[in-house]
Formats: structure tokens, sequence, C-alpha cells
């Protein structure tokens, strides 16, 4: 059985299972909640029950208190829920998370494009408009497989009734592999959506840095469309990472749009093309190339990352030895059932 | 009407701390704060310090509170059952010797510390963190010495513990060590305490004490253990928002942390060279090898914390490959010294037992049999033969940690690692390298270091003779708090409590 948890004051939902602790559900689904010791020692992980059934679980006499049992305080990493709960943790409210309500939808597909041998470009229509920020996410639930599969929206908010979905075929990946060898034209799928915190700042001044890696363009894709249509006065340069020219998609799109709008720079790097002559882009890595282009210095800006987990963290690594730090730098990560959990991490960083 | 936007707590900590701070109208800035720029930090806007954690004062007073009341029910009825009956052995209870002395007044040093830095900080969000710690460290070292007065009333050794902390020949290892933080400036004693200490290495000082107490049946210790531990949650995460401040701050900063760091790792490292002796040869009941707990909190912690540092530019500390190779050594080099002046201690020494050896063996496969089981066996055969070894000189004091010059070199462990420098004249002594370095970087700090065993033949320490140094200045009942745990006045007591005969003194293993 899983429970529906609801995150005040950000709004953001995770789903537990039975049995499963509030902290545990959160932290696998990406939802920042304050913790440090995680079993119920430190009460750093504290939060209010607003609505639901709790269970309080092990946690210690000395952690939390009769008097904040009676006022409906939990530890979440003891916590488990009996019911769909509402909590109120000490998390910040981004102010430029507009919040769109998650809802479901019928999505037929309209066009398959093949951006590159291993990333199709996946059109749907949908039966009802979906809002949702540049940069967020929709489940699609794919026949034969387990569960739903996460993809990032490529396409701008202004158009509401599509959504454009990147997909790359991870190697022995049932959902990708439907996607890329049965999916047709025609078929109707369940999606949900929108989801998650990936998305501009609007309130944070600073000219914006987008670094993609893979089929990880297609968040920055909708964020920069998104951008230029409202009309956004800031500099914004993109960095596109791909292996070689075949996989290398959409760069003729960027490097038109790059040539109709002052503010937007369009930098692809090419990581394998060492013996491609006829490459006279940057060679090397997409990370490398953002410190080349800056000189390694990218103080007041802000960087907006997706793709793959290495990719993501050697942008971070070049970032902050640029003077870029974790309140500059909001992230995407393309995660598979192939990138395992970090064993040991500190508690220095919050979401890098 | 709309209704007013509910505050979340981040918003009611602003309110409560940093917008109840003002600007100075008649007085300068930096005569109101004028402790903050000397040591290089470079602070452009305190705006980026985030409040490592959001706790008001009203709160803070209901659950500590609350928190207290819990804790002093089971004192009393640790007390009134006669708790002490029902711990393993009461060789256990010279850890608690060593910890009332040596730890809990470094408690009360950093309450003093931390009021003193909770006031040199222009930002007001420091201040606060600070000031909440100061409170902390207060109730830390007052609940440490409640929950174990009561073993004074059972056992010797305990009853003076800040006279001795102060006095004690080795007790000012842990003494100076607060002492160079205290008289550090703001900044590097936020590193020294709030980051080397209470992030990197807490766990290394906490862990092997209150497990060591939970193996052992100690449930007074034990309870206060828990009762510190969301105070102590929320000292981590100071240590960690003062580093990632000052390095985010200015790339300036970033080589005057990474001294710090080397500098604090290093002097941190050689204080808890008395845990490890504590955890390897004074707990009965033993909860893991020093080795085993240095590998888990600080290579395999330790290492993910400074690899995600590396993104600031931070190195890992600079003599940390020589504390890790020194993890299979200290311990059995403090205790055999510690064995030597058995007589010069408030707590009991003792050879271990045949069954301790063996676990020693297993623990530490490359060294204990080699190096040091020999010297037990032999001071063993010494000692029955009525010829118990007293070291009679007094040892050579590092200039710097203030240990005896008794550890060795990692490519040779049976030479010492001393090494010495001549400053204005004057000779001066160090334990290590590590140590040496320290001293170069500020030696008008460390001249200044008050050594006991040099204040002794100063003749400052109460005589010229070590009984009256003992007696008359140290406050340590001779016979009673010091020399061999087997035919104390505590073994004795114990026996009694437990209704054991005493052994046959030639049947005696120990």
């Amino acid at each position: 059985m899983t429970y529906t948890v609801t995150v005040e004051p950000t709004g953001e939902q995770i789903e537990v299972e039975e049995g499963q602790t509030i902290l545990q559900a959160a932290l696998r689904q990406s939802v920042w909640i304050p913790f440090a010791c995680g079993h119920g020692l430190c009460a750093t992980c504290k939060v209010t029950v607003l609505d639901g059934d709790v269970k309080v679980g092990d946690a210690s006499p000395f952690a939390l208190m009769e008097s904040e049992r009676d006022d409906g305080k939990v530890l979440a990493c003891c916590a488990t829920v009996e019911s769909d709960v509402t909590i109120e943790a000490d998390v910040d409210v981004d102010e430029d998370f507009k919040g769109y309500a998650v809802e479901d939808f019928n999505a037929t597909v309209t066009k398959i494009v093949d951006l590159s041998p291993t990333i199709k470009g996946v059109h749907f229509s949908l039966d009802n408009s979906m809002t949702f920020q540049a940069g967020q996410y929709i489940n699609l639930q794919l026949p034969s497989c387990d569960g739903v599969r996460a993809f990032s929206i490529a396409n701008a908010p202004s158009n509401n009734q599509e959504i454009e979905l990147h997909i790359r075929k991870v190697e022995g990946g049932a959902a990708t592999t439907y996607v890329h060898e049965q999916l047709t034209v025609g078929d109707t799928l369940p999606m949900s959506g929108p989801y998650g915190q990936f998305f501009v700042r609007d309130s944070q001044p600073g000219n914006l840095i987008f670094i993609a890696g893979g089929s990880g363009l297609s968040s920055p894709q909708s964020m920069i469309l998104d951008l230029l249509e409202k009309g956004d006065q800031r500099q914004i340069t993109l960095f596109q990472g791909a292996r070689n020219q075949e996989e290398l998609y959409n760069s003729e799109f960027f490097n038109d749009l790059a040539d109709k709008h002052d503010n937007l720079t369009y930098i692809p790097a090419l990581n394998d093309a060492d013996d491609d002559l006829s490459w006279e882009g940057f060679k090397g890595f997409v990370h490398e190339a953002a410190k080349a282009h800056f000189d390694g210095r990218f103080a007041n800006h802000k960087a907006y990352l997706c793709g793959p987990p290495p990719m993501i963290d050697a942008a971070i690594t070049t970032l902050m030895q640029g003077r870029l730090f974790e309140k500059d730098i909001f992230m995407e990560k393309f995660l598979t059932a192939a990138d395992g959990a970090d064993e040991h991490r500190s508690a220095l960083f919050k979401k890098i | 009407m709309t209704a007013a936007k509910k505050l979340n707590l981040k918003q009611k900590y602003q309110y409560l701390t940093r917008n109840m701070d003002w600007e100075p109208s008649y007085q300068k800035k930096s005569d109101i704060f004028p402790q903050e720029d000397f040591e290089g930090i470079k602070i452009v806007d305190w705006d980026g310090w985030e409040d490592p954690f959001r706790l008001t004062m009203d709160s803070y007073w209901k659950y500590q509170a609350e928190k207290e009341k819990k804790l002093y029910a089971i004192f009393d009825a640790f007390a009134q059952n006669n708790g002490h009956q029902n711990i393993s052995d009461a060789r256990y209870v010279n850890s608690l010797k060593l910890f009332l002395t040596g730890v809990s007044p470094l408690e009360y040093a950093a309450f003093q510390g931390y009021s003193k830095v909770g006031r040199q900080f222009s930002g007001a969000g420091a201040r606060v963190a600070c000031q909440m710690q100061a409170i902390d460290e207060l109730r830390h070292s007052q609940t440490q010495q409640h929950a174990m007065s009561h073993y004074n009333k059972h056992f010797n050794g305990l009853h003076d513990a800040p006279l001795m902390h102060d006095r004690v020949w080795f007790l000012s290892v842990p003494k100076s060590f607060f002492d160079d933080a205290r008289s550090a400036g703001p900044f590097e004693f936020l590193t020294a305490i709030s980051f080397s200490f209470e992030y990197v290495l807490t766990n290394l000082l906490f862990v092997p004490f209150m497990s060591g107490a939970a193996y052992n049946g100690d449930m007074a210790t034990v309870t206060f253990g828990f009762s510190a531990q969301s105070d102590e949650a929320r000292h981590m995460t100071l240590g960690l928002e003062i580093i990632k401040f000052m390095l985010e701050q200015h790339e300036d900063n970033v080589p005057i942390v990474q001294k710090w760091i080397d500098k604090w790792f290093w002097r941190g490292f050689r204080l808890l060279s008395l845990v490890s002796m504590m955890m390897d040869y004074m707990l009965p009941n033993k909860v893991m090898s020093w080795q085993e707990a240095w590998e888990v909190y600080y290579e395999q912690s330790g290492g993910a914390l400074f690899k995600e540092l590396a993104r600031y530019g931070i190195k890992p500390p600079k003599y940390q490959d020589v504390a890790n190779a020194a993890k299979e050594h200290i311990s059995h080099q403090l205790w055999t010294t510690f064995y030597q002046y058995g007589h010069a201690t408030n707590f009991h020494t003792w050879i271990p037992k045949e069954e301790e050896m063996q676990w020693l063996a297993e623990k530490y496969p490359n060294t204990f049999d080699k190096y040091y089981r020999p010297r037990f066996e032999h001071w063993d055969a010494q000692h029955k033969k009525g010829e118990r070894f007293y070291n009679n000189t007094l040892p050579q004091l590092c200039q710097v940690c203030q240990v005896p010059v008794l550890f060795t070199k990692t490519e040779d462990p049976t030479s010492f690692s001393h090494c010495d420098t001549v400053h204005e004249g004057e000779r001066y002594h160090f334990c290590s390298e590590a140590c040496g370095e320290i001293f170069e970087d500020e030696p008008a700090k460390y001249v200044q270091a008050l050594l006991p065993v040099h204040q002794i033949y100063q003749g400052k320490s109460g005589g010229p003779e070590l009984p009256q140094v003992l007696t008359d200045y140290y406050h340590i009942n001779i016979g009673e708090d010091n020399f061999d745990y087997v035919g104390s006045p505590d073994e004795k007591r114990w026996n009694e409590i437990k209704g054991i005969k005493p052994l046959n003194k030639d049947t005696d293993a120990a």
C-alpha cells in the first residue's frame, strides 16, 4: 500500500510505501527535508503532522518530547504513514515555484523524430491542457513496464496542449527500449504532471548558464524557449555536450536561435571528436567548454544543469572552482536504474 | 480581505535574529567588532550566512527543560537504585575519571569560547548561533558532572576534576587544546571547534565514550549521551556552515581555512589519542577498536567530506596520512606510557588480562604481538618479582600538543618522531613534524605554553618532590587514586559490592 505525503510549505508530494519512513521516501524522491543522524536521535528531521495518520516509530524520548508528540510532531526518519498525510517541514518555499497542480492526462503520440542514433523526440497531444513551468517533467506510463518513468518536457509552456520529450535508449531499459522499438504514432498513454523543482528562478538576478548533456537538452530547451518568448534580457549561454556530431542534436536549431537573439550564445562540445576533421567546434567535455568560455570565472551567474550524473558532477566542480556555489546552481539529474545511490555523503551540501 | 501569509520557520527565525540587529550610528562597526578582520578572513556580505538551525529561544527553553527533567529523573533513579553496582567492572570507572577531568572541563571551555566569539561577529546570524551553542556547552558541562557525581560517592579519583584539569600533567593535553583555540581569532575558533572538532572528529569522542557507557552498564552516562545528541546535531551544522561561509565569501579565505584545517585536524588527532587508549585498554567491555573507529569515522566519513570540500579547492588535512598510519599504534603507545606513570595519575592503570591481549592481537594483527605485547609481558614479569616498574623521570612534553614525546615514526615504530627547533636562542621539542610546523607558524604563541613538566622542574607545582606535587598541587590522594587497579581501594570496594573474595596474589593474572 502506498500513500501520498504532501510536504508543506512547498507542496511537494512524495509516495510513501507501507513501512517506509517519510525521510527515506523523501530522499529517494529528491525532496529535501533537513536530517542528520537518520535514526531518531538528533531531531534534525522534526516535522509537524497537519493532517492524516502517522506512526511516530522509534524516536528517542530525548529527541522528541512528550509535549511535542502531543502537538503532532514526528521525526521524519522514524515516522511511517497509515493514510495520505500532510506534513510541515523546515524547508524554504521557493518563491519562483508556481505549484501548478499535478493532473492526469491521456497523451497521444503525434510524431516520433530521430534526433540522434540513440535519442528520439516524441511528441504527444494531450486530451486537456497542462500548465507547467519550463524545466519540469512528466511521468509516463508505458505498457509492460512497472510503475511510471519520468521525462523532462522539451517544449515551451506556451504550447500547453502538446508535450515534447527527448528519450534516450538506455541499454537494457524496458521503458526506453519500448519507446524506441514499439511506440508508434497514434498510441495513447497515461501521463501525469507537471512535477519537479527545476525551473528558472526569475526572482534571482544574474546571467544564465545552461549546461546540458545527452537527452538532458530537453529541459534547457524548454527553459530557453520560454525565456526568449518572454523577452528576458539576461545573457543566456547554452553549453550542449555530446559524444560526436551524430549524437549532437538540435544544434542547427540553436545556432539559428542564437543568430536571432543577441542575448543567446550557443556552444556545443564534443568529447569524442578528436579524429573528426569536419568538427570545428569545441573538443572536450561540456564542463571544459564552460570553463574555457568563461575563463574559469562564473561569479554572478546562475547555472542550470541537466543530464547524466557524471556530467552534473563534473559541471558542479568546475562551477564551484570558478566561485559559483550551491545557491547559484540548479540541476536535474537524469538517473537510470544503473545509477547507484551515493553511499558515503557528508552533510556539506543539501542538493548538489 | 487577504489572510496574512503564514511565516515559515526561516522567516520567523530571521525576525528573531537578524531583524533584531541594527546598524550602529555613533560607533564604528570596526570598533564594535574589533576581532573580525585581523585573521585575514574576508567577509563580503554577512547576508550570505545561512542559519545552520532555526531554534528560537522560547522553544529552546521549553525543549531543554523537558529534556533535563527527564534526564535528572533518570539520574535520581540511577542513584537510588545504586546504579554503579550494575556496571561491568570497577575498572570501567577509570574511563569516567578520564572523561570528567579531561572532557567535561572542555565543555565549559567551549561555553567560554562560544560566549566570546558570539560577541565578535558583525553578522547577527553567526552571533546568535554561537550564543545558543554557548548555552548548550554550559548545560553539557553541568549535566556531565551530575551524571558522574554519583560515582564520586563510591570510587576514588573523581573528587576535584576542575582543579585537576588545570594542573595535572597529562590533562594539559586537552586543556591546552582549548586554550589554543580560545586564544585564536573568532574564525579560527569556529574552524577549530565547530568544524574540525564538532563535525570532523566528534564521533571519535562521543561514540566511544557513550557506547562505552552502554556496553559497560553505565545508564547515567548513556542517558546523558542521548540527551546531548540533539544538541550535537546543531553543533555539527554550525561547523559546516562556518566553513562553507568562509570559503564562499572570498577566494582569499581558502588558503587560510586550509591552514587551519591542517592544524586543527592534527591537534584534534593528538587529543583523541587519549580516547584511543580508553577504547582499547580502559573499557572492560570493548565497543570497537580505535583502528576500527578511525576507519569508520575518519577515513570513510572524513573521506566523503573532503571529497566534497575539494570543490572549494580544499585538500584533505596535510598530515592525514600520518594519522591514518598511526591508527595501529597510538593506543598502545599511550597506555604503555600511562602504565609507566601510573603513580602520577588520578586513575588506575593495569596490564591487560590475557583475554584482552588476545583481543588486541586480533584487532591489531600487524602491531600488537610484534611491538607491544612483549612490553606488557616484561613489565608483568617484573611486577611478579615485586619490581613493578614506575618511570621516575618526567617525560619531555611536546611544545604544541603537550603529549609526552612518545609517538613513533610512520616508517619505523621503534623510533620516536621527535623533532626540535631553536627559536630566539631557546630549543623547543615536538612530538612530530606536524606539531613542529604548527609552532613554526606562530612561535610567539607557543613559546608561552605552560608545560606541566617544566613547571614541576621549576618548583612551581607544590614542591620539589613528586609526592608533594601529587598531593599538594594535583590533589591526587596517593594510594587511593593512583597506582595499579589491583590492590586499590576501588577494587576492594567493588569486590565487596559483588561479594568477590580477593584473588590470591600468586594466581592473579593481571
